[in-house]
């Protein structure tokens, strides 16, 4: 639905030349959510400008629906457009318009009669669950409320295609997760294609089938969010899925805390499985193959396409001579295993 | 004061009232254009074009560095051309308005800077043309700010058109030269004085409030 083919990207800022993107090839195929994450300055909002040419690329190809939108016309470029819809991170809402008429504003660009376009906007914002608010100003709502706003007003075009530009960022965790279930559920039952990009490793596994990563203007690794969350081949990759899991060692463990064993000390092993991790249950395996204790002192565990990865902190305590063994079970079990320390 | 003071006040008022308005209506009719295509012509806008926006901006500065009293008898001819005569109000209209454009164009390039360049770019996601954007996002967002640009300009026309009735325009600025300046006659100059003080703070009032009764941010 949605493909970019060697997308180069070139700005010239006081003489110095920037690569803001560098061959970039992706493709999105229809109906699916395409999340391309990456920090702050890597390319990812120029890579988004480049789909519907806000930006334009200095060279390689724009596919999308079929059409080779570089060679379009500036005429035929904005009628494309309409095709594909766009939210931003600081939603964009015509601030002198109610919420009515910023949703009403795409059907007047189109010169969609008035009667028509009272009915369409009225079912739009049924769909994002503001009907009540239609006379009010955006200046009145929140973020989440001005989101759905957006939302509504890029689908009154009926796009095929969904452009998310860091479209959570601005909004607190409840409120994300409202407007993802929100994507999901337009994604799924309007069967439009979304391409989204974010720095939050929570959007991309709350919501996408397939994502790439994005550095320096490079796609770095690309694939099912199952895949790369299983095996995931770059270190920034492994920095992004652990960036989504929270785990610390509590501090009444940290202040004694010792890096060398001695007599009463129980290990402290930090367990982090993958999507390459037996799924199997490995505590209450080892702890009868070994006679080992095992005290989980924290753990964060999730799920991602159909993939269960995480973190655990656990204390051991028991037969101490078969440490070693318990730790080797769970390298064979294809977990990666850390001793953190001693308590 | 003697009732043909006031007679002659009251005439004044008037004539400027029309000086200001009528000129700012055409200040604007020149002016808002400009001001536009100067925006849009700027780097990274829509309709970026280097060799237009500095072209334009150099004619906008040429205009706004010439002093007023100055352009007033350096358009006499093109006055003249225009309206057939180059004493009165209508001929007074014409160096108003031209002289009120530039500031005009620098005041709308100015509003339209200040709106969050977000809305252009949502406004091309959606498809819509320069036009649309010009007339459905540029204009109605920036309006509380360009109807303050226009109190600063009919606020700016009333010393303008004062000054112009120095050279024959008419106008309270006629009466005030004439029988204030010339004649020393104390009481009508203060009366022209607290009319033209009167006008401006009634414009002022007029324009904040129609500017906040527009504004939804």
């Amino acid at each position: 639905m949605i493909e970019l083919q060697n997308v180069t990207k070139t700005f010239y800022q006081k003489d110095r030349e920037v690569t803001a993107l560098n061959s970039v090839s992706l493709r999105v195929p229809p109906g699916k959510i395409f999340g391309v994450i990456g920090t702050s300055g890597a390319g990812k909002s120029t890579l988004i400008r480049c789909v519907n040419l806000l930006e334009k690329p200095t060279s390689g190809q724009v596919i999308v629906d079929g059409k080779n939108l570089i060679s379009l016309s500036a005429s035929q470029l904005a009628q494309e457009r309409r095709q594909i819809g766009m939210i931003f991170q600081h939603f964009n809402l015509l601030s002198s318009r109610t919420v009515f008429d910023n949703v009403a504003f795409p059907l007047e660009l189109s010169g969609m009669p008035k009667a028509a376009v009272k009915e369409h906007v009225a079912e739009l914002l049924q769909l994002v669950g503001l009907s009540e608010k239609a006379n009010d100003y955006p200046a009145s709502l929140s973020g989440g409320q001005k989101q759905r706003v957006a939302i509504a007003r890029t689908l009154a075009n009926n796009p095929k295609v969904l452009l998310c530009d860091e479209a959570t960022s601005a909004l607190d965790p409840a409120t994300t997760r409202s407007i993802l279930n929100l994507l999901k559920d337009i994604n799924r039952r309007l069967n439009i294609t979304i391409l989204l990009i974010t720095h939050q490793m929570e959007v991309v596994k709350s919501i996408c089938d397939e994502v790439a990563v994005i550095s320096n203007g490079q796609l770095i690794e690309q694939g099912t969010v199952g895949e790369i969350f299983a095996n995931p081949k770059q270190e920034l990759t492994r920095q992004f899925i652990a960036s989504s899991l929270h785990i610390e060692i509590p501090s009444t463990y940290s202040e004694r805390l010792s890096t060398t064993d001695a007599e009463g000390l129980h290990p402290l092993l930090q367990l982090e499985l993958t999507g390459q991790s037996v799924n199997e249950p490995v505590l209450s395996e080892a702890s009868r193959l070994f006679g080992i204790n095992f005290k989980i002192i924290s753990a964060q565990m999730d799920h991602a396409g159909d993939v269960n990865f995480g973190v655990m902190l656990i204390e051991l305590s028991g037969n101490r001579d078969n440490y070693t063994a318990a730790i080797n079970y769970f390298i064979g079990k294809h977990i990666k295993t850390q001793i953190l320390g001693y308590v | 004061m003697s009732d043909s003071i006031i007679q002659l006040l009251l005439n004044g008022t008037w004539e400027t009232l029309v000086m200001t308005f009528v000129s700012g209506f055409f200040g604007f009719v020149l002016g808002l254009p400009t001001g536009i295509l100067l925006f849009l012509t700027r780097k990274g806008q829509i309709l970026e074009q280097a060799v237009a926006n500095r072209a334009l901006s150099i004619l906008v500065n040429i205009f706004r560095s010439i002093p007023f009293i100055i352009l007033i008898v350096w358009m006499i001819p093109f006055t003249r051309g225009l309206v057939g005569t180059s004493i009165g109000v209508s001929a007074a209209l014409v160096p108003l308005s031209i002289g009120a454009a530039p500031f005009i164009a620098r005041l709308v390039e100015n509003s339209l800077l200040g709106l969050p360049s977000g809305l252009i770019e949502a406004a091309r996601a959606l498809g819509a043309t320069p036009l649309q954007i010009v007339y459905k996002v540029l204009l109605p967002e920036a309006l509380p700010s360009l109807i303050n640009a226009a109190s600063i300009t009919l606020i700016t026309l009333v010393g303008y058109s004062a000054m112009g009735g120095a050279v024959g325009a008419g106008g309270l600025g006629q009466v005030g030269y004439q029988y204030g300046y010339i004649g020393y006659d104390a009481v009508t100059m203060n009366a022209v004085l607290i009319l033209l003080v009167l006008l401006v703070f009634i414009i002022q009032h007029a324009g904040d409030a129609l500017s906040k009764r527009f504004d939804h941010r």
